[in-house]
């Protein structure tokens, strides 16, 4: 059977919430709301994860990583290379001395959680992203888009859905 | 590989520098200046002029302190002129003080160059890499005595610095710098590195007299004298062991002593902890004039 | 009075934040003229040092750093309130800063590539500058880590790295309005390039609150650290006024000083050449100026620690360095920065200024000289009057090859600055309409709670 885009806009996150909302709590066939919906916003909503339900983001651990890494990375690169390096005193300290290497230390353990957190942003929000299928320039202005995909039997049911709670306007495509 | 190595010699670099465990084996150069027998002549500095290619800058760069003098003589003043019981002329109350690169065994400039072109040799001096320096002047600016030079202009290539004819008597054992790097006194490293390769080759180790700096050479006084202090023979040894100077020693004992004692020998800002291998022995003659 | 209307509607909000990119004031192009000018002059300075050799900026031996340092401690300084704007403002929930953080993260990397400059210009073998990198070779050799220069070249690389990451993540939104809204062209091509397919889906929106909250976490120790550490190229030698413990808090709070006092300056001209006044409100400005007065008088309080502290540590080169500042050949300059720093920030402690922009130009103005002037009077004075007193020199004064190259760097500053504000959106348009999301429901909901109040009362 085919596929079938929708994309529904909203002037408000209230409608928004009631869509999302009835769409969790209606079994529509050819159509599942956990992998099926995307909320589209302008702006950074808390209530949107909310309605949405649990999703869990897991950047934090890409931090937790890149931190350590820049963190150890930098300290035995540093005493390594003071270690094979001419081995010759300078002012009268170690050879490999620590508070030095704990400042470029520190700095490398930033450099890295900043480094890897932005790049576990990319891999976990999916970036550089194709574009999706339906988009409306709107959603960069003020309104908030739900796209779902769903099987052909069960668009006109979402259709109803979206017409119902005072959609704007409703773009549909056939997906493949 | 790095870091097993790192691992494995941990202790040998957490050394520090100088202590009494790890002592310098088989040379550290030294020196010691007998300010009594100065007398502010500058024949050491023009000696230092002509064995180190010490660019003459002229007066209008002298004037505005771009001089190269590796070696420099300070005059100091009494400054009780005038006073009841005090001296007629200032002249009267003159010191002389020759001032070069102190080859601080912790020397405050080794720590701050960003890419390591001064370093410590293991025959205890305080060297200079030109090609490594990028010349951030950060050596100068930590160093206490101001006894480091820069190379403000690309003196080889200014007119009237050698001149065409002059570039004959450029020592030729000694680099030219070019513009942008840091250069200061080295003990003359190339007569040393010379004279311990004369004595490696014979199975030995430099004796006392053999080597000369071309300031000390060139002193009319005998003021300066130079030689390796791990030798107990050398004079060097004998001028400090006889002055109760000790090397890695921020305070001399016997400064200690109440009422002071009738020892000449010092350091120069011992106490800021760099070290200096130069000991000077006081003046005892009223003037130096 | 409000920070900011809560019923623009937010198609408005598009559309005059992105008339910025289209159409500013002529006063625009007047200043990136005059800023081209200035870089020229710079350029030219540079090019005559670079041939001739360092000595034309008439340093000598013992004045071994001049103005070059002095303004890269400047700079750096500059580039910490972006820092406060958008990180710690962000975390204590603060969103009036959401209309102008972007343009002060903007000034934070112009900043820290000016000072970056500063660096090169110093050198005296610019073009061996590559030997301060650590990267392997086949020689083996490595830059010393010991060094507080190498610190600083370590903690600006991070710092200026991290905030391009930091204000072009926080610009991915924005950056997708921009290629939805602009007319087709090179533009349009960039934004799309550069927005990277975002549109705002949920998924994205989860990644990105989490990405921005621990980035901006990372950015205030190292705004702290950075600043420290160029402390440290001081507080670590062993130079009379230099060797101070206070040094690096004295420092960060210079740094958080001179930055707001710049980003005074940098809103006002803002708010006028791209019209920005329904964004850049008064009651916002006013904010600013009292959070400037507070740091002010923060910096003030450690200058004073840092003079007693000298004073009574019985070390006698310290004080005379103290007392040469003071009355000495830098004793205008440094009173000028006494008066400057601190007593000119007085005025914003009044009420009708806090809000006068005439005023609050000049003041801002002058707090910055204030600041320049400090950084001098920290580098300067002790290699005039040092700890061997043979090499006491009070008489060297900078060439105009210094002052060139310190003049040109803000025709620099401001040229990258004014173009960035042309390209990019100035304003932040999603947080911006955050902001006046949160505020109106806020109100509405108090109206609502006003009215259950109301029909209490009238049934009681």
């Amino acid at each position: 059977m085919g596929q079938r885009h929708l994309l529904a806009m909203y002037s408000n996150f209230d409608e928004a919430e009631a869509v999302v909302k009835e769409l969790r709590s209606t079994q529509i066939k050819g159509f599942d709301v956990n992998r099926d919906l995307i909320v589209k916003s302008p702006i950074e909503h808390p209530e949107v994860e909310e309605f949405l339900g649990d999703k869990p983001v897991y950047v934090q651990w890409f931090t937790l990583g890149g931190a350590l890494m820049g963190g150890l990375l930098g300290f035995f690169l540093i005493s390594a290379a003071q270690a094979n390096f001419f081995a010759q005193f300078k002012g009268g300290k170690p050879i490999v001395p620590l508070p030095p290497n704990f400042v470029l230390t520190y700095e490398m353990f930033i450099l890295g959680g900043v480094f890897i957190t932005v790049l576990g942003f990319l891999i976990c929000a999916g970036l550089p992203a194709r574009r999706s299928p339906l988009y409306s320039s709107t959603v960069s202005e003020d309104q908030i888009g739900i796209l779902v995909k769903s099987d052909e039997s069960a668009a006109n049911t979402l259709k109803g859905i979206f017409t119902k709670h005072n959609a704007l306007e409703i773009q549909e495509e056939a997906g493949k | 590989m790095s870091i097993s190595n790192l691992l494995e010699n941990w202790s040998q670099f957490r050394h520090t520098h100088p202590v009494e465990d790890k002592p310098h084996d088989p040379y550290k150069w030294a020196m010691s200046i007998d300010l009594d027998a100065c007398s502010g002549c500058n024949a050491c500095s023009v000696a230092c002029y002509a064995e180190n290619n010490l660019p003459v800058v002229g007066k209008e760069k002298y004037a505005n302190g771009q001089v190269m003098h590796w070696i420099r003589i300070e005059h100091y003043w009494d400054e009780d002129v005038g006073e009841e019981g005090g001296r007629e002329f200032p002249d009267q109350g003159a010191q002389f003080l020759p001032m070069m690169c102190q080859q601080c065994e912790a020397a405050p400039c080794e720590t701050v160059c960003p890419v390591g072109a001064t370093n410590h040799t293991p025959d205890g001096l305080n060297s200079q890499i030109y090609n490594r320096c990028i010349g951030s002047r950060y050596c100068s600016a930590n160093c206490p005595y101001k006894v480091r030079y820069f190379n403000w202009y690309d003196y080889p290539s200014t007119e009237n610095i050698w001149p065409a004819e002059m570039t004959q008597q450029l020592n030729p054992d000694v680099t030219v710098r070019g513009k942008g790097v840091m250069e200061k006194c080295t003990f003359c490293v190339q007569r040393l590195a010379a004279a311990k390769v004369t004595a490696k080759s014979e199975g030995r180790i430099v004796q006392d007299g053999e080597v000369q700096t071309a300031c000390q050479q060139a002193c009319p006084t005998s003021a300066i004298s130079f030689g390796n202090l791990v030798d107990p023979e050398s004079r060097v040894h004998k001028q400090w062991r006889a002055q109760q100077v000790e090397l890695d020693k921020d305070k001399q004992a016997k400064d200690e002593k109440e009422g002071g004692t009738e020892l000449r020998g010092y350091r120069i800002l011992e106490d800021m902890r760099p070290y200096p291998s130069v000991m000077y022995l006081e003046r005892v003659r009223e003037s130096a004039i | 009075m409000k920070d900011i209307r809560e019923d623009i509607a937010w198609a408005k909000i598009n559309q005059d934040v992105l008339k910025s990119l289209e159409n500013p004031r002529k006063l625009y192009w007047v200043i990136l003229f005059i800023a081209l000018a200035m870089l020229g002059v710079a350029v030219g300075c540079e090019v005559y040092q670079y041939e001739v050799g360092m000595g034309v900026a008439n340093m000598d031996n013992p004045h071994m750093w001049g103005l070059y340092i002095a303004t890269f401690i400047f700079w750096i300084g500059m580039s910490h309130s972006g820092t406060l704007l958008s990180a710690i403002l962000h975390l204590m929930h603060a969103d009036w800063r959401k209309p102008i953080y972007r343009f002060a993260e903007a000034m934070t990397t112009f900043s820290l590539l000016t000072a970056g400059l500063f660096v090169a210009v110093h050198l005296g073998r610019v073009w061996q500058i590559y030997y301060a990198l650590p990267y392997p070779n086949e020689r083996g050799t490595w830059p010393n880590f010991q060094s507080p220069l190498l610190w600083d070249a370590m903690a600006i690389f991070t710092y200026l790295s991290s905030s391009i990451i930091f204000l072009y993540v926080g610009m991915i939104p924005d950056l997708a309005i921009c290629r939805d809204r602009i007319h087709e062209g090179w533009r349009k091509k960039l934004y799309t390039l550069l927005s990277l397919g975002w549109e705002g889906t949920d998924r994205q929106w989860r990644n990105f609150r989490v990405t921005y909250l621990t980035v901006a976490c990372f950015l205030i120790p190292l705004a702290v650290s950075v600043h420290s550490i160029v402390a440290s190229d001081f507080g670590m030698s062993q130079q009379p006024g230099w060797h101070i413990t206070s040094f690096p808090p004295y420092f960060v709070a210079g740094a958080l000083y001179s930055g707001c006092a710049a980003i005074i300056t940098l809103f006002i001209i803002l708010r006028y050449v791209f019209r920005f006044e329904e964004y850049m409100t008064l009651p916002i400005l006013k904010k600013i100026v009292r959070l400037t007065f507070a740091i002010a008088m923060v910096w003030t309080y450690l200058n004073a620690v840092e003079f007693a502290s000298v004073w009574y540590s019985h070390d006698q080169a310290s004080k005379d360095v103290l007392i040469q500042k003071a009355s000495g050949t830098y004793a205008p300059f440094w009173w000028a920065m006494i008066f400057c720093g601190s007593i000119v920030p007085l005025v914003l402690a009044f009420k009708r200024f806090q809000t006068n922009i005439p005023v609050l130009f000049a003041v801002s103005l002058l707090l910055n000289l204030g600041m320049w002037l400090e950084r001098w009077m920290i580098v300067a004075p002790t290699f005039s009057h040092g700890i061997y007193p043979w090499t006491w020199d009070h008489d060297q004064w900078p060439s105009f090859v210094q002052w060139g190259m310190v003049f040109g760097s803000f025709g620099w500053f401001t040229l990258l600055f004014m173009v960035f504000c042309k390209v990019f959106p100035s304003v932040s348009m999603y947080e911006v309409k955050e902001m006046v999301y949160h505020r109106s429901q806020q109100s509405k909901k108090q109206e609502e709670t006003g009215k259950f109040a109301a029909a209490g009362k009238g049934a009681h």
